[in-house]
C-alpha cells in the first residue's frame, strides 16, 4: 500500500491520538479515584497498570474503524475531554 | 481503507512489526542477554571472578567507606554549569546506599551530595560511588565497564540513547507494537492451536519460514504479552510522567502526607546527630521478617539525611525467594536505631504491580526459570527475525521483477539486526579481552568496538544483499555467521590466554559465571557455522530452482491448508 494521505492520518491518530486518549484516561481515572478515597499512589499504579491495554485497544481500533473522522473525533476529542475535566477535577479537589 | 478487520490487522501486522522490529529485536536479544548480566560482568572483569557475597557490616567496614566517599568529578564539572560558577567547599551528603543481589560478589556504594548554592533547584545534587570486594573492604577500581549490567543491560530498555530520554520512547513504542502484533497476529492466523504443532522445514523455504514465525510467536505468547506490558508499565513514570505535570500538587501532597502519616522526615532538620548502630538495625528488620514467616537477606539498605537528628535507615529485603518484587522495608531512626515504621503488606492493586515488575526484572533464584526467561527472549528473536525473512521471501520475485529495492533493503536491516547484532555484542567481549588493561578510558573503547562492529556489520549488509535484487539468496547472512563464529571461538579463547580460566578449570571449579558465559558463546559461534554451512548450500541450490519454476510466491495468510492438515481439523 503506497503511502497517501489516509494512511498517515490513520497512524497519526492511532499514536498521536491514542496517547491522548490514555493520557486523558490515567489523568481522569487517578483525579476520579481520589474523589472516591483511594490514596494517590494507588490510584496512579492502578491506571498505569490499565494505560497501557486502553492504548493497545485504541491503538488497533485506529486501524479496525472504518470511519477516519470518527477515529480521530473519539481519541483526539475524548482524550482532550478526559484531560479538561481531569484538570478541572483537579483545581477543585486541591 | 480497508476492506475487512482481519485485513486491517494484517496491515498493522506486518508495517509496524517491519518498522518497529528491528528495535524489537534489539530490546529481545539484549532482555535475554540481560538475564545473566552480572555473569556477563565477571566474564569481562576476571579480578571480580569470586563468589557471590552476602552483605557485609555496616559499622566495621560500610561506614567508614562511605565516609571517604567523594562526589564524582564529571558530575561536578557538570554542577558548575549548572550553577554558573564555583561550588561551595562544604558538599553535605544527602544519603548513602547500598545494593546487592544473590548474584553480586561486588559491592557497589552510592552516595548523594548536596549542590547548596543552586537557586533554581534547591534539591540539587551530585553522585558519587565505589566497588568494593566485600570479603576484605577492598576498593577495587570504578573504571572497568560492566559490559553486562552497565551496558548491556541498558541497551535492553534505553538504546543507550539517553538524549531526551529518547531511546525509552523508541522502545516503549516498540513494546506497544509487540502487544499489537500478538494481538494482530492471532486475528490473522485463525488456527492458532495448530501453529503450535506446525512446522515443516523441509517445505519450500518461505513456507517454513512461517511456520517457524508462528510457532515461535504463539508457544511464547503469553511471556511475549506479559513481558511487553510489563515493560511499559515499569517505565510508566517516564512515558505518562503525571506526577510532574498535570498532577503535581496531588502527587506531592501524598509523598508529605505519606512521609508524615510514616513518621519519616522529609527534610532534615539541620541538626546534626551521630548514626546509631546499622548492624543492630539490620539484625531487627531480619527478626521481624523472620516473624512474618519470610527471613531473609538485606537486598538495599538506604540512610537518609545522613548525620542529621533527621536522620532514618531503610532496610529492604532482598527478592531472592519470590517472584513478586517486595521490599518489606524496615524504616529505623538514625540517632536512636529505634524502629520508626515498619512496611504493611502490599494493598492487592500494589501486589499486583509488585508481582508483574519482580516477574520481569527477575532477582529471583532459580536458574531454571532464568534459563526459560532466556529461552523465551530467543523465541521472541527468533519470531521476529522469521517476520523479516518471510517479508523478504515473499516479495523479493515481485520486486526483482518491478526492478525496485524494497525488498533489498529489508533484508539489509535484517542481516545488520540479526547477525550484526550478534557480532557487536561478541566484538565487545573480544574487545574487552585484548585490550590493554591500564588503557586510559577503556570502557569508552569497548563500547567503540561494539558500535563500530555493528557499523561496519550494516556497511557489509548493505554491499552483500545486492543479490536480493535479483530474487536470489544475500550472501550476507553466511559471510556474517561466519564473522559470529570467528568472533566467538575468538573469544572463548582470548578469555582463556588472559585469565588462565579455560573451560575445564572452570567447570571442574563449578564456577558457572564463567563456563555458563563461555558455553553459551561456544554454541553459539557452533549453531552459526552450521547456519552458515546450510546457507551456502542452499544458495547454490536455489538459482537452480528458480530457473525450474518450482518456486510460485503465494499469499500472506494461509496458502491453501495440505489436504491431510485439512482433514486433521
Amino acid at each position: 500500500m503506497a503511502i497517501s494521505l489516509p494512511v498517515v492520518s490513520r497512524v497519526a491518530a492511532s499514536l498521536l491520538g491514542g496517547y491522548a486518549f490514555v493520557w486523558g484516561f490515567v489523568t481522569l481515572g487517578i483525579m476520579l479515584l481520589l474523589a472516591a478515597g483511594m490514596p494517590y499512589e494507588e490510584a496512579q499504579t492502578l491506571l498505569y497498570l490499565l494505560a497501557f491495554l486502553v492504548f493497545l485497544a485504541c491503538f488497533l481500533w485506529a486501524f479496525a474503524a472504518t470511519s477516519l473522522a470518527r477515529v480521530w473525533a473519539v481519541l483526539a476529542g475524548g482524550g482532550a475531554a478526559m484531560t479538561l475535566a481531569a484538570w478541572l477535577l483537579s483545581r477543585a479537589v486541591q | 481503507m480497508f476492506q475487512s478487520f482481519r485485513l486491517s490487522m494484517t496491515w498493522v501486522h506486518t508495517w509496524f512489526g517491519l518498522v518497529l522490529g528491528y528495535v524489537l529485536m534489539v530490546a529481545f536479544f539484549f532482555g535475554s542477554l540481560s538475564v545473566f548480566d552480572r555473569e556477563i560482568d565477571r566474564w569481562t572483569i576476571p579480578e571480580t571472578r569470586f563468589p557471590a557475597q552476602p552483605m557485609p557490616s555496616f559499622d566495621a567496614m560500610l561506614k567508614p567507606i562511605f565516609e571517604r566517599l567523594q562526589p564524582e568529578e564529571e558530575e561536578l564539572e557538570e554542577a558548575r554549569a549548572r550553577v554558573g560558577g564555583p561550588l561551595p567547599d562544604a558538599k553535605p551528603v544527602m544519603n548513602w546506599s547500598v545494593y546487592t543481589t544473590h548474584r553480586d560478589p561486588v559491592l557497589e556504594l552510592y552516595a548523594e551530595f548536596a549542590i547548596t548554592n543552586n537557586p533554581k533547584d534547591p534539591d540539587d545534587h551530585v553522585h558519587g560511588h565505589a566497588t568494593i570486594d566485600p570479603r576484605s573492604g577492598r576498593l577495587l577500581p570504578n573504571d572497568p565497564l560492566k559490559v553486562g549490567s552497565e551496558f548491556f543491560y541498558p541497551m535492553h530498555y534505553s538504546l543507550h540513547l539517553e538524549w531526551m530520554e529518547l531511546g525509552y520512547w523508541i522502545v516503549g513504542f516498540a513494546a506497544l507494537v509487540m502487544l499489537a502484533a500478538l494481538v494482530s497476529g492471532v486475528v490473522m492466523h485463525r488456527r492458532i492451536f495448530r501453529e503450535l504443532f506446525t512446522f515443516r522445514p523441509k517445505k519450500q523455504e518461505q513456507r517454513s519460514v512461517l511456520d517457524l514465525h508462528n510457532l515461535t510467536g504463539v508457544v511464547a505468547l503469553p511471556f511475549h504479552f506479559v513481558f511487553a506490558l510489563s515493560g511499559l508499565t515499569i517505565f510508566a513514570g517516564v512515558y505518562l510522567p503525571v506526577d510532574e505535570t498535570m498532577l503535581k500538587p496531588q502527587a506531592q501532597a501524598h509523598a508529605m502526607q505519606e512521609a508524615k502519616a510514616r513518621g519519616l522526615a522529609f527534610r532534615p532538620a539541620g541538626v546534626p546527630a551521630p548514626l546509631a548502630s546499622v548492624d543492630a538495625m539490620v539484625a531487627e528488620a531480619k527478626r521481624r521478617w523472620a516473624a512474618r514467616g519470610m527471613p531473609g537477606e538485606v537486598g538495599f539498605l538506604w540512610v537518609h539525611h545522613v548525620g542529621d537528628a533527621n536522620s532514618y535507615v531503610s532496610i529492604y529485603r532482598a527478592g531472592s525467594d519470590r517472584v513478586t518484587l517486595v521490599g518489606q522495608a524496615v524504616h529505623f531512626a538514625g540517632p536512636t536505631g529505634r524502629v520508626i515504621f515498619e512496611e504493611p503488606p502490599p494493598t492487592a492493586v500494589s501486589g499486583i504491580n509488585d508481582f508483574l515488575t519482580g516477574l520481569h526484572l527477575q532477582h529471583f533464584r532459580h536458574w531454571l526459570l532464568r534459563w526459560f526467561y532466556v529461552l523465551g527472549g530467543l523465541a521472541g528473536c527468533a519470531c521476529i527475525a522469521t517476520g523479516f525473512i518471510f517479508f523478504v521471501e515473499k516479495r523479493k520475485r515481485q520486486h526483482a521483477a518491478q526492478g525496485v529495492s524494497g525488498a533489498r533493503w529489508v533484508d539489509a536491516m535484517a542481516v545488520t539486526t540479526v547477525t550484526g547484532m550478534l557480532i557487536a555484542a561478541l566484538a565487545i567481549l573480544v574487545a574487552n579481552r585484548v585490550l590493554p588493561a591500564g588503557l586510559a578510558h577503556r570502557g569508552e573503547w569497548e563500547k567503540a568496538a561494539f558500535w563500530g562492529a555493528w557499523l561496519l556489520a550494516f556497511a557489509h549488509a548493505l554491499w552483500r544483499t545486492s543479490p536480493v535484487r535479483q530474487a536470489r539468496l544475500a550472501p550476507a547472512w553466511a559471510e556474517q555467521c561466519w564473522a559470529i563464529t570467528t568472533l566467538g571461538v575468538a573469544a572463548v579463547l582470548l578469555n582463556w590466554i588472559t585469565t588462565g580460566d579455560h573451560l575445564l578449570r572452570t567447570i571442574g571449579n563449578r564456577y558457572w559465571p564463567v563456563a555458563g558465559v563461555d558455553l553459551f558463546i561456544l554454541a553459539s559461534a557452533a549453531l552459526a557455522a552450521l547456519a552458515a554451512a546450510k546457507l551456502v548450500r542452499r544458495g547454490r541450490e536455489v538459482p537452480a530452482a528458480v530457473a525450474s519454476g518450482e518456486d510460485s510466491p503465494t499469499g500472506d495468510v494461509e496458502p491453501a491448508a495440505p489436504q491431510a492438515a485439512r482433514v486433521a481439523s
